[in-house]
């Protein structure tokens, strides 16, 4: 059973992980990657991350596709417009390069013999991973954590500040 | 054939290859921005299978797609914004117009 939903679900990830790539329309890119990132977190159930897969179904899809979305239905007539397309020989000389990444990747991970019939273990849960992420200890993560909050601050007011028009005073407050 | 860590490298590496070839091929900046995401899922998927498969109980495994997932979602708010305000001036997202910085 778990083999056979394996091999669904990876050839279903790859399918929407190649619509993405090859889409002509921006909107139909989006829906894909929507696709792949389910198909990614029905793998991340299947190796026995629950919390991972749940937190990738509302961030990700929930959030950052949703976002994509409505930037691609601001920004242009989607459902309308192609993009243009890379002449043939960028394309050709692309795939040359991705082919090689992937063979490299894939021969450095398949001559490092990780053994094969290595059985599968218990994954962490959430109790773990909350402990991990706030303790201060050996294998504890509260630096990372602390600076990813002030990334994501940081991205915020960035991307308000970017994205606001030029004339706009954000500092100014409502009340007069 | 049951699934085993090298079956979740293999995919993790053609959908990163994929993600390559988007990056290299599209010319316009949210598709680009969709295959960079591509790359990160691929990355996260690798630290989960060698948790999974290598490591057991150390919860880093699980930490770290934790956090590529909130860094995708910065570099996603960042570079919509970014869009935004391109689409703003020049009303066009194609890369190759946008070469105002190009030395």
């Amino acid at each position: 059973m778990e083999t056979f939903a394996f091999w669904m679900i990876a050839a279903y990830t790859l399918f929407a992980a190649y619509f993405v790539v090859t889409a002509r329309n921006l909107f139909r890119c989006a829906v894909g990657l929507a696709a792949t990132l389910i198909g990614i977190a029905g793998l991340y159930l299947l190796m026995d991350a629950q919390f991972l897969s749940s937190i990738q179904i509302a961030v990700y899809v929930g959030g950052v596709v949703v976002l994509v979305v409505f930037a691609v239905l601001m920004v242009e007539d989607v459902t309308q417009k192609e993009f243009l397309r890379s002449p043939l020989s960028r394309c050709l000389l692309a795939s040359v390069v991705a082919e090689l990444l992937l063979a490299i990747v894939g021969g450095t991970m398949l001559s490092q013999g990780f053994g094969p019939d290595r059985p599968p273990q218990a994954s962490a849960q959430v109790r773990e991973i909350g402990h991990a992420l706030l303790s201060t200890g050996p294998g504890g993560f509260v630096l990372p954590f602390e600076v990813i909050s002030l990334v994501l601050v940081a991205a915020l007011v960035g991307a308000i500040t970017v994205a606001g028009k030029p004339g706009d005073d954000f500092t100014k407050g409502e009340e007069d | 054939m049951h699934p085993g860590l090298e079956h979740y490298l293999i995919l993790s590496a053609l959908i990163f290859s994929f993600g390559v070839y988007g990056l290299l091929t599209r010319r316009n900046l949210v598709a680009m921005l969709l295959c960079v995401e591509l790359v990160l899922n691929a990355a996260a998927l690798n630290f989960v299978a060698f948790h999974r498969f290598l490591f057991k109980g150390d919860p880093a495994g699980t930490v770290f797609p934790i956090l590529i997932i909130a860094v995708a979602a910065a570099e996603a708010a960042v570079a919509l914004a970014i869009v935004i305000a391109l689409f703003r001036h020049r009303r066009n997202l194609d890369v190759r117009a946008a070469d105002t910085l190009r030395g």
